[in-house]
C-alpha cells in the first residue's frame, strides 16, 4: 500500500545542506498500525510529509497504492491526498471560524461530493467520535481532546486508505491522550491503516510495529512479538 | 463551490474586520474618486442622440476674415442660412437661434416673466427626435406663413398651466398672441449638441417658435454673435446683410453618399458667393456629424482629462495599499492554506478561493465607493451651482453603477494577484507543524 525505496530528502540553503532523510526504505501494508519514533530533528515529520504528499523527495521511489507519485502534478497529488490519506496533527489544525460540521466538510468539498452524501458522511463521522450533538459548535467551544476527536473525524470522513498522525497526543494530558489512542486503535481494528509519529515511547510500545528513525535513516524496528531488527538502511514489514 | 468560497470570504472578513475594512475603505476611496470623474466624462462626452448622430450634420461655411488664419466660424450668417433654407437640398434642415422674450401669463396670479427661447424650423422636431407630452411641432407651412405658434417646455407648461394639456391655449409673448401647438416631454440632451457654442450644458429653452419670427419681430437675440467685418450701415437690415454669424444650421442626411453631395453643394454655393465678393478664404466648408461636432468644439474640456489622470493615480495608490493589506491578510492565512492543502485542495482551487475573496472585498469597496461617488457628485453640483449650468444630469446612473462595481471587483482582483500567488505557494508542511 505504501512503499518507499531509497527515499532521500535534502533541504538546501545558500550556506548549508541538510539531509533530512537518507535512503529510507519502508513498506507499510494494509491494516497495519505503525508508530514512528526518534529524537527531535531525526526526520520523522519529513517522512510523514513525504508520505502525505505534502513534500517532494529529492531522490528515491514512492509508490502509494501502486501509484508512483514522483512525477505527479500538484493537482494529481492533491487528488490522491484527498482520496487516500487522512491527516491528524498535533495541534488539531481545525479552522477556528468553521463549526464542527463545516470543518469535517472541507475534504468532502474538495472531492466534489453532493450535499446529501456529505451530510450523511459528516454525521456518521461525528457520531463515531461521540460529538454529533455538538456539530454546530465552534472548535474553541471544545476541549483539546474533543478537538482532536473532531480532527480524527475529519481525517476519516473520506474513507482514506490510511491515516497519518503527527504526534496526535502531543498537546493532550495523559488521560485524554489515552482516550485518543484508544480511539485510533479502534479505527485501526476496523481496518484503517495508521502511521503515527510520536515522541512517547509508551504509546509506541502499544502499537504492533514501531520504527525508530535516527539521522534520517531507520535505525531499528520492533513488532508486537518483541522481535527487533536493527538496520541502518532498511526495514521491511 | 462559488457560494462556498463566497461564504469563506465573509468568514475571513469577520475574522480580520479591521484589516478587511481598511482594504474596503482603500478601494472605496480610489473607486469613488475615479467614478466621480468617470461620471462627468461619461455624461459630458456621451453621444446625446446615438440613434441618429451619424445622420445629423452641423453645417460650417468658412466665411471668416481672409486676412486672418483663424478657424472657420461655427455659426452661419443670415444670408447664408436663408440661401441654404431656400435651396432645400437636405431631407430635413433647420436654422436655430436663441432669443429672449417676455411672456405674460393668462393667469393674473402669475407675474410676467423673461423667458429663454429658441427659434427653429418645423424640421427641428423630427430631426432631433424631440419627445412631446402633448400635441406636437408645427408643419413647414407654418414656417413659411409665419404662423404664431409655440411649443412649450414641460417646465414652462407646468408654470403656466399647472401641467395640464395646454394645446390650443393662447400665450402672449412680447405683446403678441401665440397658439400653443405642443408641450415637450422631458428633453435635456447632454451635451446640448444642437447649440454647443452657446453652452453645451446650459438648460433647455422655455419656448420654441418658428425661426423666421426672430427676424420678423426683431426679437432680442441671445447667444454668441461674431462679426469679423464692420456692419455696413445701421438697423436690422444692415445686420442681416452683414458677415455676422449667429445661426446654427443642421441638416439631416439619412442615406449614405448624401454627405458628399451636400458638401459639393456647399462648395458650389461658396464658389458662387466668391464671385459676388464674399467667402474670401480658400474653400474650407465642412459637415460634422454630432459626435464629430462634439470633438471639434472640444465639449469635453482638457481639464477633465487632467482630472481623469489624477483620479486614476489616486486609484492606483489606493490599490497599491490594497496589495500590501491583501498580502498581509493572505499570508496570515498560511496555516489555513496548509490545512486545506493537506485535506485535498490543489493550488488552482486555492487560487480561485482567494480570487473570490479579493473580489468580495472589491464588491464591498465598490458598494461603499458608490456612496463616495454620490457624495463627490453632490459636492460638484454644489461647486458648479445651478446658476452656472444645469447640473441635474450629474448623477449616478445604471451604467455608472455597473461600471463602478465591475471596476472595483476587477481592480481588487488584479491588485490581489501577487498576494494570492504568494499565498498559494506557501509550503504547507511548515505551517501544519507550527500552527
Amino acid at each position: 500500500m505504501l512503499q518507499m525505496t531509497d527515499v532521500s530528502k535534502v533541504f538546501r540553503t545558500e550556506l548549508v545542506e541538510t539531509h533530512a532523510l537518507k535512503n529510507l526504505s519502508l513498506t507499510v501494508n494494509e491494516g497495519e498500525f505503525v508508530t514512528i519514533t526518534g529524537p527531535s530533528g531525526c526526520g520523522k515529520t519529513t517522512f510523514l510529509n513525504i508520505a502525505g504528499l505534502l513534500e517532494t523527495m529529492t531522490s528515491g521511489e514512492y509508490l502509494l497504492d501502486g501509484v508512483n507519485v514522483s512525477q505527479l502534478s500538484d493537482y494529481q497529488r492533491a487528488k490522491l491526498r484527498n482520496q487516500k490519506i487522512g491527516f491528524i496533527f498535533q495541534s488539531f489544525n481545525l479552522m477556528p471560524d468553521l463549526n464542527l460540521f463545516d470543518n469535517i466538510d472541507v475534504p468532502l468539498r474538495y472531492r466534489g461530493m453532493r450535499a446529501g452524501e456529505r451530510k450523511q458522511r459528516i454525521d456518521r463521522a461525528l457520531e463515531s467520535v461521540g460529538l454529533l450533538a455538538r456539530k454546530k459548535h465552534l472548535p474553541a467551544q471544545l476541549s483539546g481532546g474533543q478537538q482532536q476527536r473532531v480532527a480524527i473525524a475529519r481525517a476519516l470522513v473520506g474513507d482514506p486508505l490510511f491515516l497519518l498522525a503527527d504526534e496526535p497526543t502531543g498537546n493532550l494530558d495523559s488521560n485524554t491522550a489515552k482516550g485518543v489512542m484508544e480511539l485510533l486503535q479502534e479505527i485501526n481494528k476496523a481496518g484503517t491503516t495508521i502511521i503515527m509519529v510520536t515522541h512517547d515511547q509508551e504509546l509506541a510500545n502499544q502499537s504492533p510495529r514501531n520504527i525508530h528513525i535516527l539521522d534520517g535513516s531507520i535505525s531499528d524496528t520492533s513488532d508486537a512479538t518483541g522481535s527487533r531488527t536493527t538496520s541502518a538502511v532498511d526495514a521491511v514489514a | 463551490m462559488f457560494l462556498y468560497y463566497l461564504r469563506l470570504s465573509a468568514l475571513s472578513y469577520k475574522r480580520n474586520p479591521i484589516l478587511s475594512s481598511l482594504m474596503v475603505l482603500a478601494v472605496a476611496i480610489g473607486i469613488g474618486a475615479y467614478m466621480v470623474i468617470y461620471t462627468l466624462n461619461y455624461t459630458m462626452g456621451g453621444n446625446p442622440i446615438p440613434q441618429k448622430s451619424a445622420q445629423l450634420f452641423h453645417v460650417q461655411l468658412d466665411t471668416g476674415d481672409p486676412n486672418r488664419d483663424n478657424d472657420a466660424p461655427e455659426q452661419l450668417t443670415y444670408l447664408d442660412s436663408m440661401a441654404l433654407l431656400d435651396a432645400k437640398r437636405a431631407q430635413r434642415q433647420t436654422a436655430s437661434s436663441k432669443f429672449t422674450a417676455i411672456v405674460e401669463p393668462a393667469n393674473p396670479e402669475i407675474r410676467p416673466m423673461i423667458t429663454n427661447n429658441r427659434g427653429v424650423m418645423a424640421d427641428f422636431f423630427p430631426m432631433f427626435d424631440v419627445p412631446f407630452l402633448y400635441g406636437g411641432g408645427w408643419d413647414s407651412s407654418s414656417d413659411d406663413s409665419l404662423e404664431q405658434v409655440v411649443v412649450l417646455s414641460r417646465e414652462m407648461n407646468e408654470r403656466l398651466y399647472g401641467g395640464a394639456d395646454s394645446v390650443g391655449e393662447n400665450l402672449v409673448m412680447n405683446g403678441e398672441v401665440f397658439r400653443v401647438v405642443g408641450v415637450l416631454d422631458d428633453w435635456q440632451p447632454i451635451p446640448k449638441f444642437y447649440d454647443v457654442n452657446n453652452g453645451p450644458f446650459d438648460p433647455g429653452e422655455d419656448l420654441l417658435v418658428p425661426w423666421h419670427h426672430i427676424v420678423d419681430k426683431n426679437y432680442g437675440r441671445a447667444g454668441n454673435t461674431n462679426c469679423w467685418k464692420a456692419i455696413d450701415g445701421t438697423g436690422l437690415q444692415a445686420f442681416l446683410n452683414s458677415e455676422c454669424t449667429w445661426i446654427q444650421f443642421w441638416v439631416e442626411l439619412p442615406n449614405g453618399g448624401e454627405e458628399q453631395a451636400y458638401l459639393d453643394f456647399l462648395n458650389s454655393y461658396a464658389a458662387e458667393q466668391k464671385q459676388l465678393g464674399r467667402f474670401g478664404r480658400p474653400l474650407n466648408n465642412a459637415l460634422f456629424d454630432v459626435e464629430e461636432w462634439m470633438v471639434e468644439q472640444e465639449v469635453l474640456p482638457d481639464e477633465t482629462q487632467i482630472l481623469s489622470a489624477l483620479a486614476a493615480m489616486l486609484l492606483a495608490v489606493c490599490l497599491l495599499n490594497t496589495i500590501g493589506l491583501l498580502l498581509s491578510k493572505f499570508l496570515g492565512k498560511s496555516a489555513e492554506i496548509g490545512v486545506r492543502q493537506a485535506l485535498g485542495a490543489h493550488k488552482g482551487s486555492l487560487f480561485i478561493q482567494h480570487v473570490i475573496e479579493a473580489g468580495f472585498i472589491g464588491l464591498l469597496g465598490g458598494l461603499l465607493g458608490l456612496g463616495v461617488a454620490a457624495l463627490g457628485l453632490e459636492g460638484i453640483k454644489v461647486l458648479l451651482g445651478q446658476e452656472v449650468m444645469v447640473t441635474d444630469w450629474i448623477q449616478l446612473n445604471v451604467p455608472v453603477v455597473f461600471v463602478t462595481i465591475v471596476l472595483a471587483i476587477a481592480s481588487t482582483i488584479v491588485a490581489g494577484l501577487y498576494p494570492i500567488w504568494r499565498a498559494c505557494n506557501v509550503n504547507p508542511a511548515i505551517h501544519l507543524k507550527t500552527q
